[in-house]
């Protein structure tokens, strides 16, 4: 055995080389300060393990990647925790080197001879934080691609090469498909391989420097076993604290219902969308104090604090060993060093304080939450697409209707219920279409109280002085319309024809025109729904199904159904609606057969209509 | 084991005294602590690598695939498409072809259904309408119209693979299932 392990000694010297390690690791003093490197190689291995596990079921392209995390962190027996643990340890990896840092300048070993691995302490810090962004973008959520979307675009502030550098980083002239490998290449390939060297070069240095020393622990076997133990510990510590935070969420307890990948191991958030800008994409704990130190620069300034101080306090750190030579520098070194740090928390905690109490931040957060949990129900209940879950989303009028109503209608609609919740336009001027054409609304349109009702306005502005409640429900905001027909009609002949016809006739009339959608569009209505409706000389002005060939105002047929929502959204003007009577309301898709020359494409619309109606998949537990 | 310095081998004592070295304890411990902590992300990780194993194939599921009018009595086998949901990880495929069946109506109300890949190495076998029986292009093993090998020594080791037909009403269902190729036994790959 002996004459073996002689034989593969010869050859490689592996096992000289581990002799001399432990000789060397005897010289130095063992005690908590000892422990940093083990514990970074820990959390590295942990990283590189789970890094390992991840990439076999990683698919990077813009399709796959937010998918594969779904099917890791819900599918994957245990993936929540492997990525939960790939997640929250390599931010771990940037706290411990930082740690290192710190205790290197305070317990003065940064000095003589150990300068170099000072700076390999640096280096491990910025390779750590290249490893953090490049995983950033992987994660592939709504946070991760708007972070970087920004950071990239920091490129351009460089002058000359700033576009070029834009385009090599993400692959391309904008973000998709190539920056994801990109990235991949970079964060498991190149930076993981430079760390490793790192730590080799570390493991090597560290023995020189120690053999320069004397002798410290008189009794060496013991001084070894002690810091063996502290090491130990320390990476039993960094891994408590890793499965902690992979758990916190089942403190607040998971619901009925839910599955452990919705609040364990690390958040998912909802896949990115480079059409939806995500105003709430902020960076992580370690760069939130840079980024709110970049707020106070504008324009090109800019520069200053994204590569100029950086890069500045990069030289300042490399450059303390040797301003150490002398007791005034390592004063000043520790002095800047807690400088810096008290600055960073300083800007942290404003950081955190100012997004805390800005409601659009807040709204936006609880948007990108909305999206998250959406997709995840419609993935449980139809699975992903090859276009991948963005496009369920995208076809989903829950989600999209606001948005598409927010951007498009909210200038002139509301879409709000009686106390106020949902959506109010700054200054409404037309109808509001919550639950439009259902036999509330048509009710109401028919009180002769609420048709033209409107809060006064504002001598000066001309602007209604509306309040969340008291708002014009009806045509009270439309000029022409207020002035209409229709109103001359409410609140005149119709008490009269109400009368005349009946009040429980009246309801059926609501009833039957709100029952319009149901049609399918081959059925035709019996004379008695013909007539329910036309004894209200509703056809004076209206067409239904065939009734009054000349129509001035909107037609009856399939009254408030999605075919008939899709028509007027995308040319009111229609002689089928308002023809010349139209006052302000735009056509969003006027040409169908040109859809470049349209504001909204025809699906965009029926997205909409869908919503308006209420017609969306909700799952069957959710419904009560 | 040895280790080349015996002197510092920490498990055998000083080689003088005989005594256990102090420390040995805390080294064991030490060496506890630290497997356990690393064999956390190890374990956490092998578990997922294994999480194929408890994938279910999509078989056994019945489908109707064919009418009995368009399966004369006493006629030629039908190649029949199978169209299902495909899933692949994360995604899913509404109404993809996965297979086809060979379907043979045998009396009034029985159908023969064989799975169209051959049990020797997967290919898709053809039906030779001339010498009534079925073969495989890819190492020319044939079957008759039951599905058994005609040769003596077949390259394939087992019968074509019949699936259980259900004929309801008018309307021919087929369990759909793949078997493993290259076995003498029919072995479900679900």
């Amino acid at each position: 055995m002996k004459a073996l392990l002689q034989w593969i000694d010869d050859r490689t010297g592996v096992l000289s080389a581990w002799q001399d390690r432990r000789q060397a690791s005897v010289l130095q003093p063992p005690g908590w300060l000892g422990v940093w490197p083990a514990a970074i190689l820990f959390t590295f291995l942990v990283q590189a393990v789970t890094g390992f596990f991840l990439w076999m079921y990683y698919s990077p392209s813009t399709q796959t990647a937010w998918e594969s995390l779904y099917f890791i962190q819900y599918e994957v027996a245990g993936g929540w925790l492997l990525r939960g643990m790939h997640y929250y340890a390599g931010q771990m990896l940037l706290a411990v080197i930082g740690l290192y840092v710190l205790a290197m300048i305070y317990s003065g070993t940064y000095r003589a001879p150990r300068e170099l691995l000072f700076w390999l302490a640096v280096a491990m810090a910025a390779v750590a934080i290249a490893l953090l962004l490049t995983g950033d973008l992987l994660s592939w959520s709504q946070r991760g691609y708007w972070s970087t979307d920004v950071r990239t675009k920091f490129l351009f502030l460089l002058p000359w090469v700033g576009g070029d550098l834009y385009k090599l980083a993400v692959g391309g002239p904008g973000m998709g498909h190539l920056t994801l490998t990109r990235f991949l290449a970079l964060h498991a390939g190149l930076f993981s391989a430079v760390f490793g060297v790192l730590l080799l070069l570390r493991a090597a240095w560290a023995r020189r420097a120690a053999l320069r020393q004397a002798p410290a622990a008189s009794d060496p076997h013991a001084a070894r076993s002690r810091q063996a133990l502290l090491n130990a510990l320390a990476c039993v510590g960094v891994m408590a604290v890793v499965l902690v935070l992979c758990c916190w969420g089942a403190v607040g307890g998971g619901q009925a219902g839910q599955s452990p990948g919705d609040y364990l191991g690390a958040e998912l958030g909802s896949p990115p969308d480079p059409g939806d800008a995500y105003a709430a994409a902020r960076p992580d704990w370690y760069f939130v104090g840079l980024y709110q130190f970049a707020h106070y620069f504008s324009g090109g300034w800019k520069i200053v604090p994204i590569f100029v101080v950086p890069g500045l306090l990069v030289l300042v750190f490399l450059a303390m060993p040797f301003l150490a030579r002398w007791a005034a520098g390592h004063r000043l070194n520790m002095a800047a060093t807690a400088a810096l740090a008290i600055g960073v928390v300083v800007l942290t905690v404003i950081s955190k304080y100012q997004d805390a109490k800005d409601p659009d931040h807040q709204a936006s957060l609880a948007a990108a939450e909305q999206d998250a949990l959406r997709v995840k129900e419609l993935i449980r209940a139809q699975g992903i697409p090859s276009g991948g879950a963005l496009a369920l989303l995208w076809e989903d009028p829950k989600t999209q209707g606001p948005k598409l109503f927010r951007q498009h209608c909210l200038s002139c609609h509301d879409h709000a219920a009686a106390d106020g919740s949902g959506m109010l336009a700054e200054n409404p001027s037309a109808p509001n279409l919550h639950r439009f054409a259902t036999a509330e609304w048509i009710a109401g349109l028919l009180d002769r109280k609420q048709i033209a009702y409107a809060p006064p306005r504002d001598p000066q502005t001309g602007k209604l002085q509306c309040t969340p409640t008291d708002r014009p429900r009806y045509f009270g905001g439309t000029e022409k319309l207020v002035k209409g027909d229709m109103v001359d009609f409410v609140k005149g002949n119709l008490r009269e024809v109400r009368k005349d016809v009946g009040e429980k006739e009246f309801r059926t009339m609501i009833a039957t025109l709100a029952s319009e959608p149901a049609r399918t569009p081959r059925e035709k209505p019996s004379e008695e729904v013909k007539q329910a409706i036309g004894d209200f000389t509703c056809f004076d002005c209206h067409h239904f199904h065939g009734e009054n060939k000349a129509p001035v105002a909107p037609d009856f047929t399939r009254y408030g159904s999605t075919e008939w929502l899709v028509g007027i959204i995308s040319n009111p003007a229609d002689p089928r609606f308002y023809g010349k009577n139209n006052e302000r309301m735009p056509a969003y898709a006027k040409t169908p057969d040109a859809p470049e020359n349209n504001i909204l494409s025809l699906r965009q619309i029926g997205i909409l209509a869908d919503w308006l109606r209420g017609v969306w998949y909700e799952p069957v537990a959710s419904v009560e | 084991m040895e280790s080349p310095d015996r002197a510092t081998c920490p498990c055998c004592g000083d080689p003088e005294t005989g005594q256990p070295r102090r420390g040995f304890l805390a080294k064991s411990l030490a060496l506890a602590l630290g497997a356990a902590a690393f064999a956390t992300p190890v374990v956490v990780g092998i578990i997922s690598f294994l999480n194929p194993l408890r994938q279910k194939g999509q078989a056994g599921e019945l489908l109707r695939l064919a009418s009995l009018e368009g399966l004369p009595e006493g006629g030629p086998p039908v190649k029949v498409p199978v169209i299902m949901d495909r899933v692949d990880a994360w995604n899913r495929f509404p109404k993809q072809p996965v297979g086809a069946v060979f379907l043979r109506r045998t009396a009034k109300d029985q159908v023969l259904a064989l799975h169209v890949v051959c049990p020797h190495a997967g290919c898709f076998v053809d039906y030779d309408e001339a010498n009534k029986q079925y073969h495989c292009p890819c190492h020319k093993a044939t079957f008759d119209l039951e599905g058994k090998r005609l040769e003596e020594r077949s390259e394939s080791p087992r019968d074509l693979d019949e699936l259980e037909v259900e004929v309801r009403g008018a309307e021919v269902w087929v369990k759909f299932e793949r078997f493993q190729p290259g076995s003498t036994e029919k072995i479900s790959q679900a």
